[in-house]
């Protein structure tokens, strides 16, 4: 009699396994037959703001425009890491997603035809980036940045970038830098460094942990006087397009049309769009079409030494 | 015969490994630019100098402000409830994968079963030569790999599989801690000697039943204390939460250290190094419940250093050496097991309901509950999206560059001048020149898998030099850390202490502990962040974010196994200083255990500054990282192969010394 009793034990387990299994598979299964909209959608962004709680705060009411705006609650995922961002996206654990230039062209990479643009702000078809100098540095503006580049030959300055997949913080800057200078920074400064984000390079500049840096214009515009004068902007980049909202195409072409719509309606008319368009420095969101991004598709596959 | 045999039993090991250690410094030098221009430069090194004082002076006085305390609270929870899930579900994990990884368990083969010549013995490392033996060595292998791939890798390829949220961070850190564990399980296991669970196989017993009934409870007092040893650094570490949308402390630490919001960053390290405190304090009760002390106290001299030394030399941090004997009758039934049992439970059942319902912390400080995206686990369509990291399989080998591979590629790098020609200026017979090897070095680093091998180089030398630099330190601090030494020296010197000597000495004690806990408690990381905030980044403040940390981990080690000495050994010198009978005979007595740990923490100090790398230090960490978030799954993969390669070539190493023989 006893010997039966573990098997049985075990036979139950079993079959309660493939139970859940079953259930779980089930469940997939008919989702992913009735082609129908998640019940909720997850958007998250890429961490260019060094400030979670801020992020969560801006991006929450983003979420919750949306969410009233299509009927279904929309939800917003702090990410620390850019690549997480993309990751998520182009698994499908989040559907929509704020990215910079680089990142939607690192998307639309990995994923093809399953991303697409929900729009972009205003400004973001002519976005800057500032090359700052500590004062200690003694530098005034340059006009080029091949001038830069003669300026620290042999001083020993170091450089810092902003997290290494940003376009304003890091690629844009980078690409500019060489096309000026004819080298790259990392020949010309004694060492290159990512902060991480825009707001923490102009912090490290203005206390001269690094004498030089580069961030996009709307992080250096919105900090605050002492600070400006402690981290003065020397060169500032042409104009080149950014941020866009990117979104997975298997949300279907009915709630894509949806959400496009509630994206161009942002105003300050509502407490919500007021307090997005005040943090993301926009007038409001324009139409915007994944084509406008294709130049960086190519530009990262034309394996240019992003110094890596 | 008896002579040189006796002649032959002289310690010169321990020359060789000190001159290897020399060697390796030398060459960690050579190998890596050292840029000492932080400490040497008066004018940089004023600046460093301002930064610390600005940090102390802000320590001094952190922002306690009740919104940012509560904001901290929330954050020490969340790491908390994290890190103690992460390390359940990696103990879990770790007991199968250990008992594969162990020879003695998975292979079972009595030693000399083959006889003892040198081919019987290559014919035991030999993986193919059965079934168990294969899958031994593959399970060495995941457990390498699990150690080796940083967490905040592991949390990037588990959104794939169950999206993003604390969830995730707590399973990257259990993979990670997973492989930890599985390495030092086995590696306990392996190192009982066979002739005391002979017995249980000379019975009939089969592998499964020599492991239950003779492996298993021989080392499970180690296996323990090492468990628990790991949870505690599971909790300091378990800043890789917040990478996926988890927060935790590690990330608000280094996002307001980069701020340079120094009261913040010193509020956020006291709950830091509280949880730790805290952390030891529950670890070293629970073990302390767990391993019946009574005997240990009644047991007799022998029994007790025995005892002693095991438990030292698995670096098992606790000082209950100091601790008052606990005056238990023998007839007290054992309710301390039920009590730590009851304690890990309820820690367990916390951390659960924490991350499932109780987690306020995120949006609208709506609960929500972050344990359903487990579920996702057992669906299909969730593997299935693992499929994003394939490439990471496919190593960039560059092949062309060396001439193999597709003909036209290789012809085509060669005609751009980007291949590697090794004979171009020189010879093979040229090889007594330097500037031969030279210029063979700069033709090779046109090979991408070169460059990779090199990058390795960084981490490598910030290793050998941290933990040589913490080990000194070590060595200096043991001495006023020791109560064997500050507190009962009266016992063996035969000096009669005055009152102000008495309070002097533990004065000096008290200062070494605290200064111990700080060192230790504050994990590399941050340390790292902040050595890079004073010094600006690079391999200095690398260099000395490692030596800090060990110098706290190893003070600790070091300390229990001299104050687990008997005091009667020191009673010779009687006469001698104190500091006379430290350098004379407790150093000497506990040097093999010192330079066990020692190579212990070199190890875990290797896979730290890889991870270094990932916040500024340089090298291979941070080549890696680079690569893999710009997607460039081909090029991270080589590096993360360079990396599981390091990782293995370590273990091995460690493996084939025998460093970590528990009942030698």
């Amino acid at each position: 009699m006893h010997h039966h009793r573990p098997a049985s034990r075990r036979g139950f387990l079993l079959s309660a396994a493939a139970l859940a299994v079953a259930a779980s598979l089930g469940v997939n299964a008919g989702e992913a037959l009735a082609q129908q909209p998640p019940a909720r959608l997850i958007i998250t962004a890429i961490p260019d703001d060094g400030d979670a709680d801020r992020m969560r705060e801006n991006f929450g009411a983003l979420a919750r425009h949306l969410g009233q705006a299509v009927g279904i609650p929309v939800e917003y995922m702090h990410v620390e890491n850019y690549a997480a961002s993309v990751t998520a996206l182009a698994t499908g654990r989040a559907h929509v997603a704020w990215l910079g230039a680089v990142t939607t062209a690192q998307a639309r990479m990995q994923m093809g035809e399953q991303l697409t643009i929900l729009g972009c702000r205003d400004i973001d078809k002519g976005f800057v980036s500032y090359f700052i100098a500590n004062p200690a540095t003694g530098l005034g503006t340059v006009s080029d940045l091949g001038e830069l580049a003669k300026a620290a030959q042999g001083k020993g300055w170091s450089f810092t970038f902003g997290s290494k997949s940003s376009t304003s913080g890091h690629m844009m800057p980078r690409k500019y830098f060489m096309d000026q200078a004819g080298t790259t920074p990392e020949k010309v400064f004694r060492s290159v460094a990512y902060s991480g984000s825009h707001d923490v390079v102009m912090q490290m500049v203005a206390d001269g942990t690094h004498p030089l840096g580069a961030l996009n214009y709307a992080s250096w515009d919105k900090a605050d006087d002492a600070l400006k004068a402690r981290a003065p902007i020397v060169y500032k980049t042409p104009p080149y397009t950014n941020y866009a909202l990117a979104a997975r195409a298997d949300l279907g072409p009915d709630l894509l049309a949806r959400l496009r719509a509630a994206l161009l309606a942002v105003d300050g008319s509502t407490p919500e769009g007021a307090q997005v368009l005040k943090y993301l420095k926009a007038g409001k969101f324009i139409e915007a079409d994944i084509g406008e991004w294709q130049g960086y598709v190519d530009l990262l596959e034309s394996g240019i030494d992003i110094g890596g | 015969m008896a002579a040189s045999a006796r002649y032959e039993r002289r310690p010169l090991g321990h020359f060789v490994a000190l001159l290897a250690v020399l060697l390796a410094l030398l060459a960690a030098f050579a190998a890596a630019e050292w840029d000492w221009g932080a400490l040497t430069d008066a004018e940089r090194r004023a600046q460093a100098a301002a930064r610390i004082g600005a940090w102390l002076a802000a320590f001094a006085r952190p922002d306690l402000s009740p919104a940012f305390v509560h904001h901290a609270w929330d954050l020490t929870l969340q790491t908390l409830s994290a890190a103690i899930l992460g390390t359940a579900l990696a103990v879990l994990l770790a007991w199968p994968l250990a008992m594969g990884a162990s020879r003695a368990v998975c292979v079972g083969e009595a030693r000399g079963a083959e006889g003892t010549g040198p081919l019987a013995r290559l014919w035991r490392r030999l993986p193919l030569r059965s079934p168990a033996a294969l899958l031994c060595a593959a399970c060495r292998l995941v457990q390498d790999i699990l150690r080796a791939v940083p967490d905040f890798v592991w949390a990037i390829i588990l959104v794939a599989l169950v999206g993003l949220g604390p969830l995730t961070g707590a399973l990257a850190l259990a993979l990670n801690i997973t492989g930890i564990l599985a390495k030092v399980y086995s590696e306990l296991w392996d190192s009982v000697d066979e002739s005391r669970y002979a017995q249980v196989r000379s019975l009939g017993g089969g592998r499964l039943a020599t492991f239950l009934y003779g492996i298993r409870p021989l080392a499970s007092r180690n296996v323990l204390s090492f468990t628990l040893m790991r949870a505690e650094c599971a909790i300091r570490n378990a800043a890789v939460i917040g990478a996926v949308g988890g927060g935790g402390l590690g990330s608000e630490i280094w996002y307001q250290v980069r701020f340079g919001a120094w009261d913040k960053v010193g509020t956020l390290i006291l709950f830091t190094l509280l949880l730790t405190l805290a952390a030891d304090l529950v670890s070293n009760t629970i073990r302390r419940q767990l391993r019946g002390d009574q005997s240990r106290q009644s047991g007799g001299a022998s029994c007790a250093v025995a005892g002693a030394g095991d438990a030292s030399r698995q670096g098992r941090p606790e000082g209950d050496a100091v601790a008052p004997p606990i005056a238990a009758g023998v007839s007290r039934p054992p309710f301390g097991p039920w009590l730590a049992t009851g304690l890990v439970v309820l820690a367990l059942l916390w951390s659960l309901w924490f991350m499932g319902w109780g987690n306020r912390g995120g949006e609208d400080g709506a609960a929500r509950n972050h344990l359903a995206p487990a579920m996702e686990l057992l669906s299909g369509e969730a593997w299935g999206k693992l499929r994003f990291f394939e490439r990471l399989l496919q190593p960039e080998l560059d092949l062309a560059a060396i001439g193999l591979g597709d003909p036209a590629k290789a012809a085509a790098r060669l005609e751009q001048g980007k291949a590697v020609e090794l004979s171009a200026t020189h010879g093979a017979l040229d090889f007594w020149r330097p500037s031969a090897w030279l210029a063979w070095q700069q033709e090779l680093q046109k090979w991408f898998v070169w460059r990779v091998v090199e990058s390795a180089a960084i981490p490598l030398a910030i290793a050998v030099v941290g933990t040589v630099l913490g080990v000194a330190g070590a060595i200096l601090l043991t001495y006023p850390h020791s109560a064997s030494f500050q507190l009962h020296a009266a016992r063996f010197s035969g000096e009669t202490p005055a009152p102000w000597q008495r309070a002097l000495r533990a004065l000096q004690l008290a200062a070494a502990r605290a200064t111990a806990v700080i060192a230790r408690g504050v994990p590399e990381v941050m340390w790292a962040f902040l050595c890079i905030a004073f010094f600006g980044p690079g391999l200095v403040a690398g260099t000395l974010a490692i030596a800090l940390h060990t110098l706290g981990v190893l003070t600790r080690v070091f300390g229990e196994a001299v104050d687990n000495q008997p005091l009667r050994r020191f009673e010779p010198t009687c006469g001698g200083s104190r500091l006379a009978t430290y350098g004379l005979v407790a150093v000497p007595r506990v040097w093999r255990d010192w330079m066990t740990y020692g190579f212990f923490q070199f190890e875990s100090n290797v896979r730290a500054a890889v991870v270094l790398g990932l916040v500024g230090v340089g090298g291979l960490g941070f080549q890696f990282s680079f690569n893999f978030e710009w997607f460039r799954f081909e090029r991270a993969g080589t590096y993360l192969l360079m990396i599981v390669l390091l990782t293995v070539l370590i273990d091995r190493g460690s493996r084939l010394l025998k460093l970590s023989r528990v009942g030698r």
